[in-house]
């Protein structure tokens, strides 16, 4: 039995949609991120499924019951809300108790009051219990909106980007927390998040939206390595894909993919699959490697990262596109104006319907 | 000294000077009636007028409480503090409904509630008066309370409709998800966030009952009911202009207003949400 079930949920604003259609599975136990650009429909998923935004259509399961037309108290969850929701009336420690004090039947004071303390010492805010939210920081504020939330035992714990205000450091800490108390608990997790990285890191799989469409659901690795589209192959990562609009072709009997800046080779996979309309070829830096010369595509280096281990050349090539490569810093090095040569690793080539946007090729990871 | 220590002595001496001036107008007819109310009787209209009472005497407020001046004030204070209540209970309640959910009429009943905030209450007095008869309600302080009631809700209700509209609904939502059902959401967590408004509206349905003059004598006609503003009017007719009672009963009605001011000032100075959300 799943743990969520979105059966062609969706949600309009007048013209604006969205939610369209969603259809989305989220097992028990499962650590499942809502990943995508700001406006995609994430918050609204979520409001759909805690019941605090009403569906124009379809159907929503909790735990294998119906709960479409079901008020959100009556649906057994814990939220954290985007911009937290503290009660401002209440101490921390009355912020935290709220969810129990609102259940029926009511635990009793000392059992609260335990929790409480428990709760507020994994969240590192036992100092606090007395203060008013107006009194702590914003980051203390969030680990208030989380401690109210993992205070309880819900069916499903529906957390709306919990760790945006924490500075880098406690982010991590927090995330790694979160994680340990996913296996520690086994429970359900619906987690929206902009920041792909904390999505890579905590999910068992990711779902990807884009307008209010679900793009894609998988665990992090295949939503990396055999991305479902041009979109989701560009969102993730932490460098946009590059992209070469262009169709098949032969070169001296080989596979090959042509575009206004010149040819690419194929592996064969690649160009059997891939059928004879426009295309898009998409890679990733790292699977690009910048030559003095020997490689397919020439241009010159118009921007020079250091990152780290990492050296991004950002290059121009004669048809105008850009293509960014990765090189190790200690075996090549070029200056902005320089020339290059770019040597795309054949197998790593991703291919796209050019007008869909749907992959027709995956490369290799 | 530096000029700009100057500049801000100077608009300081003029804000202290406009302040005094419009104290001084609002604050002398007051000072004015109380020194007045210590007078004896003879000495009250003497001209020219005499600032300072020569021989301050209570003469007066001994008069307006053996003429029963306790009964009225238990009346008005009833009557006030029940209209209050209702008020805010009826208001309370209509304020959120319109603010957060979606029915059928809601435009209707928003738009009517502003129509009818415009409508003069002497406009009204008539076919209230008739219509509290065929309740039986006339001469009663429950007819009172009824009526204050009906004529401060529209702006009651548009004062926390707009109040309720301010605060953040994710708060409320928060609520929701945390297992309130929406009535328990509104006692536990709107409420006590309104709490500046409701003292606002509260003052300001307290101020009109507290006051009431004309709705009082137009339905009242017993001394069972009689309001402390009608009572006091009784010093200006029966016999003659009885200017020491009147003047000694007016500060008596002032003083209980100004305390609940004063008591509540710092409830409806500032809001109560800080913290609450992000931004
Ligand atoms: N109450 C509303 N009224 C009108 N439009 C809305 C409302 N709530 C959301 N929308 C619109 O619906 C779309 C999806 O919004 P949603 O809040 O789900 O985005 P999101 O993915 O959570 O974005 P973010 O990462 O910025 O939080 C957006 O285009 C948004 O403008
Ligand atoms: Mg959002």
């Amino acid at each position: 039995m799943s743990a969520v079930r979105f059966s062609g949920v969706s949600k309009n604003y007048g013209p604006v949609v969205a939610l369209a259609g969603l259809d989305l599975d989220v097992a028990e136990g499962e650590f499942l991120s809502l990943l995508g650009p700001s406006g995609s429909g994430k918050s609204t998923t979520l409001g759909l499924l805690a019941g605090l935004i009403d569906a124009d259509g379809g159907k929503i399961e909790i735990a294998g019951r119906d709960v479409t037309a079901l008020p959100p108290e009556k649906r057994d969850l814990a939220m954290v809300f985007q911009n937290y929701a503290l009660y401002p009336h209440l101490t921390v420690a009355e912020n935290i108790a709220f969810p129990l004090e609102a259940r029926k039947p009511k635990p009793d004071a000392a059992e609260i009051a335990k929790k409480v303390e428990a709760v507020a010492q994994s969240l590192g805010i036992g100092p606090l219990l007395a203060r008013y939210p107006r009194e702590i920081s914003g980051g203390q504020q969030q680990r208030v909106a989380l401690g109210r939330a993992m205070v309880r035992d819900p069916k499903v714990f529906l957390l709306d980007e919990p760790l945006s205000n924490l500075d880098a450091r406690l982010r991590i800490r927090m995330r790694r927390d979160l994680k340990a108390l996913h296996a520690q608990l086994g429970s359900t997790i619906v987690y929206v998040t902009h920041d792909q990285s904390e999505a890579m890191t905590l999910s068992s799989r990711i779902a990807i939206f884009n307008h209010g469409k679900l793009q894609q659901v998988a665990p992090p690795a295949e939503i990396y390595d055999r991305p479902a589209n041009a979109f989701v192959a560009n969102f993730v990562g932490d460098r946009e894909m590059n992209f070469l609009d262009g169709k098949l072709t032969t070169q001296g009997g080989a596979p090959g993919f042509v575009f206004a800046g010149g040819v690419v080779p194929l592996i064969a996979s690649a160009a059997a699959v891939a059928g004879n309309g426009a295309l898009r070829l998409g890679i990733r830096a790292e699977a690009i490697e910048p030559t003095r010369d020997g490689g397919a595509l020439r241009g010159s280096v118009i921007l020079a990262e250091l990152a780290g281990p990492d050296l991004f050349l950002t290059v121009r090539l004669g048809d105008g596109a850009e293509i960014v490569a990765r090189a190790d810093p200690r075996a090549f090095t070029a200056r902005e104006g320089e020339a290059v040569s770019l040597a795309l690793d054949p197998a790593r080539i991703h291919l796209f319907d050019a007008e869909t946007g749907i992959a027709r090729h995956h490369g290799a990871a | 000294m530096s000029a700009s220590f100057v500049h801000a002595m100077r608009r300081k001496a003029v804000r202290l000077t406009v302040n005094a001036v419009i104290a001084v107008f609002a604050l002398l007819p007051i000072l004015w009636g109380f020194l007045s109310s210590l007078k004896p009787t003879d000495k009250i209209v003497e001209f020219p007028p005499r600032f300072l009472p020569e021989h301050p005497t209570l003469e007066h407020y001994t008069r307006i409480f053996a003429d029963n001046a306790a009964y009225f004030i238990a009346n008005s204070v009833a009557v006030s503090a029940a209209a209050v209540l209702l008020t805010l209970a009826l208001g309370a309640l209509a304020g959120y409904a319109i603010a957060r959910f979606r029915f059928a009429g809601r435009d209707t009943l928003m738009v009517s509630t502003v129509a009818i905030m415009s409508i003069p209450i002497a406009s009204l007095l008539v076919p209230t008066f008739t219509l509290l008869s065929w309740a039986g309600l006339a001469d009663t302080r429950l007819g009172l309370v009824l009526l204050y009631a009906a004529y401060q809700l529209p702006v009651v209700v548009w004062m926390l409709y707009g109040y309720f509209l301010s605060l953040p609904v994710e708060i409320e939502n928060a609520a929701r998800v945390d297992g309130c059902s929406p009535t328990r959401t509104l006692f536990k967590v709107v409420l006590p966030l309104s709490k500046p408004a409701l003292v606002a509206a509260g003052l300001f349905v307290l101020v009109f009952a507290w006051n009431d003059f004309v709705v009082a004598v137009t339905m009242t006609s017993s001394e069972t009911a009689r309001t402390f503003p009608v009572a006091i009017y009784f010093y200006l007719g029966f016999y003659g202009r009885e200017w020491g009672p009147l003047l000694a009963a007016s500060i008596v009605s002032i003083v209980p207003i100004v305390a609940i001011f004063v008591l509540l000032q710092r409830h409806f100075v500032s809001g109560l949400t800080g913290g609450g959300v992000k931004g």
